[in-house]
């Protein structure tokens, strides 16, 4: 084949538009992890040590990463037998529910951590009593830590809702719960056994989506005066020029590692091992 | 004795009537089939056996003890389907012994259960496989073999053939009846292939429109079809409309075409207006051997299908399909020839509306 006929077969506009792609996507990178590194030419890392050797970055990434497991623990708990339950039983309630895990797109943060305080920083009575159950949520830690958790429900809802949902729609649930069902299982047994191991990569997605929200939220977590690493960011980059950045990278690396992870744990098949 | 027993089983889905007034009695062994066209209710009636569904009406037994309202899960009834519903991130092993392990069983007996019905369905070698690693056919049979390990007092089968290739399905649908022989176990299957439902039935259930149309064997079910739909269903046939001459004697008239048939007549008399039918492979030339009933025809045309030939006459004004074998020494007239067609008195049917 000669040099001209191979060059007409070079598929140059779809390189040309991918390359333009990834230097939209790494251009800003580089331009963070070149600023992290210029602060002091004679320690290119400086950025990174100051960061790392900071006990509030430490307390607060710690912090946001618990929140952020707890989240995705209990997302998947109540998200999950949901899905499943509207996909099995309930499918016209589904365009409901679609709507309503997509209201933290149109309420903003700011509004649901509002009501929350508004709520939940009065005692909690019987009714038409002066009978205190509970102190106010946001009076004790525990209790504010429970409250932003549900918050980061609330708002990583769209994403692990459809991610689930998404999930349950590549197998074919209700033959699977029927064969399972008729070997005797019960609902237990079929949701843990037979429902989340094939919607693993799906849940994964989603924990990954929830993880990288809750890590950089910033609203809730300011105004609930929860010390998480949203907050620690925020006002590091108020005060601060190359920490800020140096932090920026480390988070974009910690998202890639996860997105590794799920690639190792599907198996690179975009669905659990196994399932096809 | 009666193993399963379905009285007066009614299912409505708001104002549709999947199923209407369905009775039916197996015994223990026993190979029924339900077979009919699509939305007929057969799955309908095999998923409120299974307990995927509950009746609107009526009851469901098993040894005599009512399930009506039991749980899937409750009801010890393995069932097949048509998709596999193998569970995808399972092995096959793990497949088989899933039910065992619901149940609590040791893991010895577990581990001698899925090895027991490996052998069963010859897959020893596919053990530590995933359904994804399997053909289609051999998907099949683990679920048939997932379905048997727990024992089930009934095996349900919802058209397991049919996303199969046609070589497949019949192998497989032998190895089905010769399982289900051995481990003498309840079967019900739904099908809506006739072929499978003749040659793997002790009993066939043909449905039509939410209601049964005639239960019996095989044998009976195409050879004696009592309505019009089962022996449309079953088989080719050729009908036509005739009038009764003589209800004693059994003499018909087919457009001046005098016709005799050994039919039941009763409720009948002359001059009533009825469908006959004739199987096609019960017609023949004059020359293999004169019959009670003899026609003049003409040759329309001829069809070679392997092992049969199927040529059509004009019998009257009536096209009529005939079936013979097809074999080196069969010598057949032309197109547009004139011969002569003959039928037992028996090959006529009387059929209902």
């Amino acid at each position: 084949m000669s040099f001209l006929a191979r060059l007409r077969k070079f598929p140059f506009w779809a390189w040309f538009w991918f390359l333009l792609g990834a230097l939209y996507f790494i251009l800003p990178l580089y331009a963070t992890v070149a600023f992290s590194l210029s602060w002091d030419p004679a320690d290119p890392f400086k950025a990174y040590e100051r960061s790392f050797g900071d006990s509030r970055f430490w307390r607060s990434f710690l912090l946001s990463n618990g929140l952020a497991l707890a989240t995705i623990f209990a997302s998947i708990i109540l998200v999950v037998p949901t899905a499943y339950w509207i996909r099995l039983k309930l499918p016209q309630a589904r365009r409901i529910v679609e709507f309503l895990t997509l209201m933290p797109f149109v309420v903003p943060a700011i509004i649901l951590v509002f009501g929350m305080i508004r709520i939940y920083s009065t005692p909690f009575t019987i009714p038409f009593t002066d009978i205190v159950l509970m102190r106010p949520l946001t009076n004790f830690s525990l209790g504010t830590n429970i409250l932003i958790v549900a918050g980061y429900m609330v708002l990583s809802m769209p994403y692990m809702y459809r991610s689930v949902d998404t999930g349950l729609r590549t197998v074919d649930i209700r033959t699977l719960t029927e064969a399972a069902q008729s070997l005797g299982a019960s609902w237990f047994t079929i949701v843990t056994r037979i429902i989340l191991p094939n919607i693993r990569t799906a849940m994964l997605s989603g924990a990954l989506l929830t993880f990288a929200i809750v890590v950089g939220e910033v609203v809730l977590a300011s105004f609930l005066g929860v010390p998480a690493f949203g907050p620690y960011l925020f006002l590091l980059g108020q005060h601060r020029a190359y920490e800020p950045a140096a932090l920026s990278f480390v988070s974009f690396l910690l998202t890639w590692v996860a997105m590794g992870l799920i690639q190792l744990v599907s198996g690179g098949q975009g669905q659990v091992a196994g399932s096809h | 004795m009666t193993h399963l027993a379905l009285r007066n089983i009614s299912k409505n889905f708001g104002d549709f009537v999947a199923v209407r007034d369905f009775n039916l009695d197996v015994k223990k062994g026993e190979f029924v089939s339900f077979l009919g066209p699509s939305g007929c209710g057969k799955t309908t009636t095999l998923r409120m056996i299974a307990g995927f569904e509950i009746p609107s009406a009526g009851t469901i037994s098993l040894e005599s003890l009512d399930i009506t309202e039991k749980a899937p899960n409750q009801r010890n009834v393995g069932m097949v389907f048509q998709s596999y519903a193998l569970f995808p991130n399972m092995t096959v092993a793990q497949n088989i012994g899933f039910g065992l392990q619901v149940r609590k069983e040791k893991e010895s007996d577990i581990k001698d259960r899925v090895n027991e019905m490996l052998s069963i369905i010859h897959m020893e070698e596919k053990a530590n496989s995933y359904p994804y690693q399997l053909s289609g056919g051999q998907m099949q049979r683990v679920a048939l073999a997932r379905a048997l390990a727990i024992r089930p007092e009934v095996l349900l089968l919802d058209e397991p053939l049919s996303a199969l290739d046609a070589k497949i399905r019949i192998s497989l649908r032998a190895e089905i009846r010769s399982i289900q022989q051995r481990l003498g176990i309840t079967a019900i299957y739904v099908t809506h292939d006739q072929e499978e439902a003749l040659s793997l039935s002790d009993r066939i259930v043909v449905m039509n429109a939410g209601e049964m149309e005639q239960v019996g064997t095989p044998f009976e079910i195409y050879n004696f079809p009592t309505t019009r739909f089962v022996a449309n269903f079953v088989g080719s046939l050729n009908t036509a409309e005739a009038e009764i001459v003589d209800p004693s004697k059994g003499a018909l008239d087919m457009d001046g075409i005098r016709l005799e048939s050994t039919n039941d007549f009763k409720g009948m008399s002359k001059g009533d207006k009825v469908t006959v039918a004739i199987r096609p492979e019960r017609l023949s030339f004059l020359s293999e051997g004169k019959k009670e009933n003899v026609f003049d025809a003409k040759v329309e045309n001829i069809t070679f299908l392997g092992s049969v030939v199927r040529v059509e006459v004009m019998i009257g004004k009536r096209k009529f399909s005939m079936d013979t074998f097809n074999r080196p020494s069969l010598s057949l007239p032309s197109i547009g020839d004139a011969c002569k067609v003959t039928c037992s008195d028996k090959a006529v049917l009387i059929l209902k509306a």
